[in-house]
């Protein structure tokens, strides 16, 4: 695994040096109607860190997640991509939605190029990407396929190459397998960090979900409600790869119980 | 696609049934009653005359048809282009949206005998009466279609940098389709409305005017034929427009379908 040192490069080692962070939040606050949505956010991800954003529903992730990504503007404080600031949505970010939103009129190898044809860049150029993508996912034999032919699962799965076809460098995830069945939840986390190995993306992961939350991440920042703030920021040091019999062994129950523990203790506070 | 085709068909068996049904019923009525002819033709009467009088139905048929569709294709281009105006400009979509939606109490028919006066008793009014008719229903319908983009679908393509007009080409456009589609077959009936009232005002041909002319001359048998031709030509374009919805908007999934692949 030649490529897991650089995936587990520990931010702390050089906190001087501004380019090994692929984001950074400058305490960011976000005010809605003069309610209070944010409050004083700050972070810093490493390149190729995965990181999860964990809270309950409404807790305001989603809308850091849409800043990060250049789709609000924060009301005060700054998101750093790349040493420049966010004002719009960058070329560097690919985002996987909660749900799929595949054009339904279009192919599926169709829907990974849509943000190639949105960057006017050259799309014959990019086929064979789209279908190492789709490979890579197995869903080759479908590239073909209308999304409706396609499971819930499968359609994530195409969502996920269509945020990768432009090769960005950070992968922005909004509770991107909440709305599948739980089995192929797990599934998808596995297949997740098999594409995330093999690409070597920075990702900030949205979720609710505390076992999908440690299994998947390097760090895990918990927030909590009204208005939001980070709590918690826990180290997952779990060996990688992961596979999902590490969700029985003692040392990942740990982790879930602690994250729990912080994530409550913001609920009675 | 092709797996549509068969129940097309099955959709069409039965109502065709039903009108052969009551066409045999209305010859039997009509014979065992004695009803006369110029009261109420039977349907071979009719069917007689316009085998008979094919020469006389298609020239008059012909103007009213070819004015019909231009008045359609008018209606449409132009309930487009302002249904685009009012999705992208606020000034347009709360000026004059509201005011289109509401001139839809007017009935335009009643405005022929205006345009007579405006634009003579030529084929310019017909035209215009049939685009007007047409106009309102497609512009409405469009920038409908238009507005009806998923809000997800739309954050989705922002993130991705998409300009508007992408945006409008690639999310709007097909988004809209079915609601254009449904917009154009409401225009198309209407543009016939609109070229037939046209022509019983003032006009020296078209079918409407054969219609007028034979109800003067109590030719009823002519008149329903007339009538006859007139319906056929309508269901006609409607079926054109049917058919290229079909093909156009060839992802909407039936509901086998979507039982097949579960959803």
């Amino acid at each position: 695994m030649k490529s897991d040192a650089r995936l587990l490069l520990d931010p702390r080692s050089a906190h001087e040096a501004n380019d090994l962070y692929a984001v950074r939040v400058n305490s960011i606050k976000k005010v809605f109607d003069e309610i209070e949505a944010i409050r004083d956010v700050s972070l810093d991800i490493a390149n190729g860190e995965f990181v999860s954003l964990l809270g309950p529903s409404g807790c305001g992730k989603s809308t850091l997640l849409m800043m990060i990504a250049g789709l609000l503007a924060p009301t005060s404080g700054q998101v750093i991509l790349a040493n420049t600031p966010v004002l719009s949505p960058r070329r560097e970010v690919g985002v996987v939605f909660q749900n799929p939103v595949l054009l339904p009129w279009r192919s599926v190898i169709d829907n990974v190029l849509l943000p190639i044809e949105f960057l006017r860049l050259p799309i014959k150029d990019y086929r064979a990407r789209a279908l190492d993508l789709l490979k890579m996912v197995k869903l080759e034999e479908f590239a073909d396929a209308l999304p409706r032919q396609l499971s819930g699962g499968m359609r994530q799965r195409a969502s996920i190459c269509r945020a990768l076809i432009h090769d960005p460098h950070i992968l922005l995830m909004d509770e991107p397998f909440s709305a599948l069945d739980a089995i192929t939840r797990d599934d998808m986390a596995v297949e997740l960090l098999r594409i995330w190995q093999a690409t070597r993306k920075t990702v900030i992961f949205v979720t609710h979900s505390i076992r999908e939350a440690a299994f998947l991440s390097d760090r895990v920042l918990t927030m909590g409600r009204r208005p939001a703030t980070i709590i918690d920021e826990v180290r997952i040091d779990l060996p990688r790869p992961r596979h999902i019999g590490m969700t029985e062994e003692d040392s990942f129950n740990r982790y879930v119980r602690h994250l729990r523990k912080s994530i409550e203790a913001s609920h009675e506070g | 696609m092709k797996d549509r085709q068969p129940s097309f068909l099955d959709a069409a068996c039965w109502p065709t049934a039903f009108i052969v049904l009551l066409l045999l019923a209305w010859e039997g009525a009509v014979r065992y009653l004695g009803i006369r002819s110029i009261v109420l033709p039977p349907p071979s009467e009719i069917a007689v005359v316009m085998a008979t009088r094919y020469d006389l139905l298609l020239t008059h048929l012909w103007p009213s048809l070819y004015l019909t569709i231009a008045g359609f294709a008018l209606s449409v281009v132009g309930g487009f282009l302002v249904a685009v105006l009012i999705t992208y400009s606020e000034i347009m979509r709360k000026g004059l949206y509201p005011v289109i939606v509401v001139s839809q109490i007017v009935p335009k028919i009643s405005i022929a005998p205006l345009f007579i006066v405006w634009f003579g008793t030529g084929t310019i009014s017909s035209l215009l009466l049939a685009f007007l008719i047409g106009f309102f229903p497609m512009t409405i319908n469009s920038a409908m279609g238009f507005q009806s983009i998923d809000e997800e679908i739309h954050k989705m393509a922002r993130t991705f940098m998409a300009s508007r007009w992408q945006v409008f080409w690639k999310i709007r456009l097909p988004t809209a389709l079915p609601h254009i589609f449904a917009g154009m077959k409401i225009s198309v009936t209407l543009a016939i409305i609109g070229v037939i009232v046209s022509e019983f005002v003032a006009s020296q041909e078209g079918i409407g005017y054969l219609i007028k002319l034979a109800g003067g001359l109590l030719d009823t048998p002519l008149m329903m034929a007339a009538i006859a031709v007139l319906s056929l030509s309508g269901l006609a374009l409607y079926w054109i427009i049917e058919l290229a919805e079909r093909r156009t908007i060839y992802w909407q999934a039936t509901a086998e379908n979507l039982a097949e692949t579960g959803g």
